[in-house]
């Protein structure tokens, strides 16, 4: 396995130094590459209050290519399916290599604030948030009381 | 500012900019990698990571985006404000990582030779480090042997020291002896004559007296009577006159009677002397020698002034598994490297230097330049210094990035100046071990210099924090000095780079060139403090440098080959100086043996010189004595002649000498046919030398005879030559007494008729002496017991004679007796003049009174040799000789010297028996006598050798490998010195037919076939002599003809496959067929039984010999498996085996065993005594490392598998080195895992090269 590469080395430490309100990204142990993520269900947002864990895996081609990020946490919303995978643009086709963890981490807790049930992922999830917001909004409310809260 | 330092970091790298390349949306970038990661190659296109818009690629790629000029400006400024260290790596290229591939800025690893990134290089730095540190454990480890040597230096001092005491003590005991005889003598001498004196002179003047007396009395007489009897007067009556006239006739009688004795007393005092006077004053004046004792090191006599006694190996190179590291490693690189950069890799480098890889013609050049010299200097060096690479292990150890052994060492003269000075820890001003040439690091001013730095590190990464953080050298894992060179190095740049700041433009011309003069100017400085003649700049400097250096590690190195040759040095002088004192000059001395030939019975030049001393006297007899008397008491190992030669004292006169008739001889058995057909070749060649002798009183025959021993090539003593009859005669009645065999009865009767008939006493003499030689030479020894086991040996011969006699037709007979004429013209040309280097030597040891014991003379002889030889230029030679000559134990010499003389099926077995000095001595003489060597006369010296070393006469095929070799001429040496290419291979990894798994044992059957053990597929494999697969047999299991990882496969005389059996602990005997026959042995220790047998091998009468592997043994047994004997037990000492794996027997009986893990062949004879053994551990010529398998040829060459070495040695008969080949890998001539050896009737090599699957052939 060749060598950390400088902008993840400086990348981590920035993450360390200087962590983001509401983010906590801490490498693995063993593979420094790999993060342990716990994201802060944002105010004012049906997520509000729980803490939702995700994986974060740097590829080898980092900056080049988006990060793996995954919801391990379960969690009801629109763009977020079942496996945890997250569908946001830039962690497909609208990487750039100018963004960095911190800003990858804030997207997605962007995405806890501001669901997008036109590009859903989880398709019932979407469906009942476009037909039923209330509802939709009562089950992330329950889904986070009970998955994101009790640890 | 914070917000300043973020418009300076490129978005995708976070770092500082590096080469900003502006995009059209005006974002910027580093060139690289940044930018290079973003460009999308299909679409030729790059998308901005900040406002993801996207761009073509102008033509030539990213970098013909425009520089963001202003950017680089605020960047430089930034720089200035901050003070901060500029991007070490700016004007750099990035490239991809040799290692782990990726793109990085990447510098030259001096470990893998390749470009490699700082995460990699720090790795190899740290496995060099891990390497150094593990070497240097092994150097803790072996520093023992050092200290060793200086406590036995110590010892060896304390002992020189009180034995010169004791010698000096013992002359000055023997001065006052002498002195108080003398002076005893002359006191007494001196009183004897006084005390004649007295008497003398007291008796004379009392004759005196009364003389004087009677005068008186007479004259008083006569003068009355003229007074009185004139005048008449009667005074006097007649009674008065009667009386008067009484005393007168009285008178007259008395005078008339009276006569002087004159003689009585004018007797004169003589000085007898017992001795001659002149003699006298010789023996006093050289009444002592200093004799230094021959060293019994049988090999490499300077590198075991190294050796502890008791001390093992020690460091060798098997320990370190570095060295098969790197040694794949150069393999490797040899692989897919370009040669001319193997080239700078091996040669250029050297301790810590780190040259520029500037590339372009002028390097390159160098490189040539460089390699075309090496070989030069590698000659010279090996040449003049055969211990050289024993000191560039230690050298290499201490710097294990060097691949290369010695030729980094010795490529120094050809280094460029720039290399040169770059080479940091080995400045000139560092102490260097005297023998080794091993710098001292603590001397070294860059290794001082280190360590204070490191010291003071602290502080300095306080001093300035900026810069380290940017340094991507600096890995915290790293230990201090490299550590801190880095960062010295690194502050020097920065220092250099501020003063040129202005010209700083991150251009990379500019940083190299400011780099580069960084070392030189430290050096520079370093050099003028010390040495100032090497400050001086340009080539001057070069070569200095280079010529210390040079001085420097030749004298570090040959001062121990020097020590090596000093005493020889020594030993050349005596035997120079002997000579000059002696009215005969050693030059001299063919002319003289040609007078003293003229006179018949001896010789010896020493006889010359001593009948010039003792001026005439019955020559032959008194210089017979004389010769006796210097045999006995300068040669330990002439003493056994003594008898010998007393007899031949009482028969000289007795022997007629009429010549021989070669009719009669007709009638004598197939053996004695032989000799016949000898004697005649000789014949004409002894005629022409016999013809000086005809005048002789002893004779032709004598001469003759003489002669033919000459001509038979050894280098016999001449003390002695003279006397070959009687010695028969000697020898024959002693074989009567001890031996019983019928031959020897046969003999006698030939004797005894020879008595009746003394025509033929030449002949038969010479015949008794050849047929019985390996008998009579036992009794000679001092124990007894080798003599019946050689009796033994005779007894079972002459069936196997008979055989061979069938065997072989007359043709090759006619042959062998051409041949051997060829022997004795070749001997006859350089035989007249050999006496010179013995005599001298032997003539003064003779006159030494006793006092110089045992082998003066040889010491005198093979010490100037040895001195000769140094001078010689050929290496290979120069080791034989050193062997031959100086290093070779009188005993282990006396045995060469019976063995080989037993060896050539002729006459010459007469000198092994009269004269010890063996046929070594003959090449030693040779040398000695300043005779152009090996390398010039090879012929007449291969044959020489091939003759030493021959089986036997009694051995069936003996007189064949002599005829061989006589008829051959050169053929073994230059065959087996041209050997490293590879003829052809047989097989690859598989099971299927032709192919191998893990080949082990491999021989040769008598229709040359090729017979493969392929041990992990349980079968026998057989190919023809052009390895096309004739047969295979056996399969896996434990029953009849089934193997279990069978190991050494031998095929006897009949064609019977025998099989080791391994894993089933047992050996097999197939019929030529493949047919199982029997097998015997099970797993144990008790005779008869194995333990893994495993290498395995038959002599000409069917005994099998095996290697019992793990019972340390070798068990022999006969063709139909009855247990016969069996030698060996764990150990290392003599004769003691630890896993033996291979053995081999020459057709002169010899049992040749690769003692494995003691890293040794050992040689026995069919009895399990050791005759000698070779080899050390370790990777010099001649050395080994776990050999294998082991192969002899018919001319008594033996090949080993070095496997360890992974290599083919070759050695002389007598076990000096002759040739090397081979080395780890898998082409052809490479090996992996060596393991049993063959050697065809016609000179072909086979090698089993078990890691390979197959089978080489050379």
């Amino acid at each position: 396995m060749a060598a950390l590469p400088r902008r993840i080395i400086k990348e981590t430490q920035r993450l360390m130094q200087e962590p983001v309100p509401g983010i906590s990204a801490i490498p693995d142990e063993s593979n420094a590459r790999y993060f342990h993520v716990i994201v802060t269900g944002p105010e004012d947002s049906p997520f509000e209050g729980g803490l939702f864990k995700l994986e974060l895996f740097l590829p080898e081609d980092y900056p080049m290519s988006a990060p793996k990020v995954r919801f391990i946490t379960k969690i009801y919303h629109p763009n977020i399916d079942r496996l945890g995978r997250i569908c946001l643009d830039i962690l497909k086709d609208k990487w750039s290599p100018a963004l960095q963890i911190r800003t990858v981490l804030l997207s997605i807790q962007a995405l806890l604030s501001a669901p997008n049930p036109d590009d859903p992922l989880a398709n019932d999830v979407a469906e009942l948030w476009k037909v039923n917001e209330s509802e939709a909004i009562r089950n992330a409310k329950e889904w986070t009381r009970r998955y994101a809260m009790d640890t | 500012m914070e917000q300043f330092e973020q418009l300076l970091t490129c978005a995708i790298c976070l770092d500082r900019y590096r080469n900003p390349k502006l995009l059209p949306c005006q974002h910027s970038f580093c060139m690289e990698p940044c930018l290079e990661g973003l460009v999308d190659y299909v679409r030729r296109q790059v998308k901005c990571p900040e406002c993801r818009a996207e761009h073509r690629i102008p033509y030539q790629g990213v970098q013909g985006f425009p520089t963001n000029v202003t950017l680089q400006r605020f960047l430089e400024l930034h720089i200035e404000i901050t003070g901060e260290l500029p991007d070490p790596n700016s004007g750099q290229v990035m490239e991809r990582c040799n290692v782990c591939s990726e793109k990085a800025y990447c510098s030259m690893c001096y470990h893998c030779d390749k470009k490699v990134c700082e995460d990699c290089k720090g790795a190899h730095m740290e496995i060099l480090r891990r390497e150094i540190s593990r070497i240097n454990n092994q150097i803790r480890r072996g520093i023992h042997r050092l200290q060793d040597s200086l406590s036995l230096i110590e010892k060896n001092t304390q002992s020189i020291q009180t034995n010169c005491l004791s010698v000096g003590e013992e002359v000055e005991e023997i001065y006052r002896r002498l002195s108080k005889a003398l002076k005893d003598r002359t006191d007494y001498l001196r009183g004897e004559i006084d005390r004649y004196l007295g008497t003398e002179l007291r008796s004379l003047t009392n004759l005196k007296d009364n003389l004087e007396q009677e005068v008186s009395n007479i004259l008083s007489n006569c003068d009355l009577a003229d007074k009185f009897m004139s005048e008449n007067t009667d005074i006097w009556d007649d009674c008065e006159l009667m009386d008067a006239k009484e005393i007168f006739l009285k008178t007259v009688d008395f005078i008339r009677n009276f006569e002087y004795e004159n003689t009585d007393y004018s007797r004169k005092v003589r000085l007898v002397l017992a001795h001659d006077p002149n003699q006298l004053v010789l023996h006093v004046a050289g009444f002592g020698d200093l004799n230094i004792a021959t060293p019994s090191h049988p090999f490499g006599q300077s590198s075991a002034l190294l050796q502890p006694p008791g001390g093992g190996p020690g460091l060798m190179r098997s320990k370190s598994d570095h060295r098969l590291a790197s040694q794949f490693r150069q393999n490797e690189e040899r692989g897919y490297g370009e040669r001319d950069q193997d080239e700078t890799l091996h040669s250029g480098r050297k301790f810590g230097e780190r040259h520029q890889r500037t590339g372009g013609e002028s390097t390159r050049y160098d490189r040539y330049g460089r390699g075309s010299g090496n070989d030069y200097v590698d000659e010279y060096e090996s040449e003049t210094r055969p211990t050289r690479s024993r000191y560039s292990r230690f050298r290499r150890h201490n710097a294990p990035e060097n691949d290369s052994d010695t030729e980094q060492s010795s490529r120094v003269r050809f280094q460029e100046q720039k290399a040169e000075r770059e080479r940091v820890l080995d400045t000139e001003d560092v102490a260097r071990g005297p023998l080794s040439g091993i710098t001292r690091l603590a001397d070294s001013p860059r290794v001082m210099k280190k360590l204070q730095e490191n010291e003071s590190g602290k502080k300095k990464e306080k001093e300035a924090p900026p810069s380290l953080p940017v340094q991507p050298k600096i890995v915290p894992k790293r230990p201090p000095p490299p550590a801190t060179r880095q960062v010295s190095e690194e502050d020097e740049i920065s220092k250099i780079k501020k003063q040129n700041k202005g010209a700083t433009t991150s251009n990379s011309e500019t940083d190299r060139v400011t780099e580069r003069p960084t070392p030189d100017d430290r050096h520079n400085t370093q050099r003028k403090t010390t040495t100032p003649e090497a400050a001086s700049d340009g080539e001057e400097s070069e070569e200095s440098v280079s010529s210390l250096q040079q001085t420097q590690r030749k004298t570090a190195s040959s001062k121990t080959a020097s020590t090596g040759r000093r005493p020889s040095d020594l030993g050349h002088k005596k035997a120079g100086r002997s000579p000059s004192t002696e009215s005969t000059a050693s030059s001299e001395s063919s002319t003289a043996s040609s007078t003293i030939r003229s006179t018949g019975a001896p010789f010896t030049t020493e006889e010359v010189k001593q009948k010039f001393l003792s001026r005439g006297g019955s020559a032959s007899n008194e210089s017979d004595t004389r010769s006796r008397l210097s045999s006995v008491s300068s040669n330990k190992e002439s003493t056994p002649h003594k008898p010998f030669q007393s007899r031949f004292l009482n028969k000289t006169p007795s022997t007629p000498p009429p010549p021989s008739k070669e009719e009669d001889e007709e009638t004598e058995t197939t053996s004695e046919e032989e000799t016949e057909s000898e004697e005649e070749s000789d014949e004409p060649v002894s005629k022409v030398e016999s013809k000086e002798m005809a005048k002789s009183d002893i004779g032709p025959l004598l001469a003759r005879s003489a002669h033919a021993r000459e001509s038979s090539g050894d280098g016999s003593r001449r003390t002695s030559r003279e006397e070959p009859p009687s010695m028969t005669k000697a020898r024959y009645g002693s074989q009567k007494e001890e031996s019983p065999s019928n031959r020897y009865t046969r003999n006698k009767a030939v004797y005894k008729a020879n008595e009746e008939e003394p025509q033929r006493y030449s002949y038969t003499s010479r015949f008794l002496n050849k047929s019985k030689s390996s008998a009579a030479i036992p009794p000679e020894e001092d124990d007894h017991s080798r003599y019946s086991s050689l009796g033994d040996d005779e007894n079972k011969y002459p069936s196997g004679r008979s055989r061979y006699m069938a065997l072989k037709d007359r043709r090759q007979r006619l042959a062998r007796s051409r041949s051997s004429q060829q022997f004795g013209d070749e001997e006859d040309a350089d035989e007249p003049m050999s006496p010179t280097s013995v005599n001298p030597s032997a003539y003064l040891a003779s006159r030494g009174y006793g006092s110089t014991t045992s082998s003066s003379n040889d010491l005198a002889r093979s010490r100037s040799s040895h001195a000769l030889k140094s001078r010689d230029n050929s290496p290979d030679r120069s080791t034989a000789t050193e062997k031959d000559g100086a290093a070779l134990s009188s005993w282990a010499r006396y045995l060469k010297n019976k063995y080989g003389n037993r060896t050539g099926g002729k006459d010459k077995d007469s000198n092994a028996a009269s004269s010890t000095t063996s046929g070594s001595s003959s090449t030693s003489r040779r040398l000695s006598l300043g005779l152009p060597l090996r390398s010039s006369t090879d012929l007449a010296s291969s044959d020489d050798d091939s003759k030493n070393m021959q089986g036997s006469p009694t051995t069936p095929t003996a007189a064949t490998a002599a005829a061989g070799i006589a008829v051959a001429g050169t053929f073994p040496r230059s065959q087996y010195l041209q050997k490293c290419q590879q003829l052809f291979q047989i097989g690859s990894r598989g099971s299927e037919t032709g192919c191998f798994t893990w080949p082990r044992g491999v021989a040769v059957g008598p229709d040359n076939s090729i017979v493969v053990a392929d041990s992990s597929n349980h079968r026998v494999q057989v190919f023809d002599s052009n390895g096309r697969f004739l047969k295979e047999f056996g399969q896996y299991g434990n029953g009849e003809g089934e193997f279990d990882c069978l190991a050494g496969v031998a095929v006897n005389r009949i064609g019977q496959f025998i099989i080791a059996d391994r894993y089933n602990h047992r050996i097999q005997v197939f019929d030529p067929s493949g047919r199982f026959l029997r097998s015997f042995g099970s797993q144990g220790s008790a005779d008869g039984r194995f333990n893994y047998p495993w290498g395995i091998t038959t002599d000409a009468l069917g005994f099998i010999y095996v290697c019992d592997k793990e019972n340390h043994r070798v068990q022999v047994f006969q063709s139909d498996g009855t247990f016969v004997g069996k030698f060996g037990s764990m150990g290392s000492k003599e004769g003691q085996l630890e896993h033996p794996h291979y053995i081999s027997v020459s057709n002169t009986n010899r049992v040749v065993v690769s003692d494995s893990n003691n890293h040794r062949i050992q040689i026995f004879d069919v009895n399990g005594k050791v005759i000698t053994q070779f080899g050390t551990e370790g990777s010099d010529e001649g050395q080994f490392k776990f050999p294998r398998g082991v192969a002899v040829d018919d001319q008594g060459y033996i090949c080993v598998a070095d496997s360890g070495n992974n290599r083919i040695q070759i050695f002389h008969p007598d076990g000096t080195f002759l040739r090397a080949f081979g080395c780890w890998g898998t082409g052809k001539g490479e090996f992996k895992g060596l393991e049993g050896v063959a050697m065809t009737p016609n000179g072909h090599i086979l090698v089993c090269d078990r890691e390979n699957h197959r089978i080489q052939v050379f």
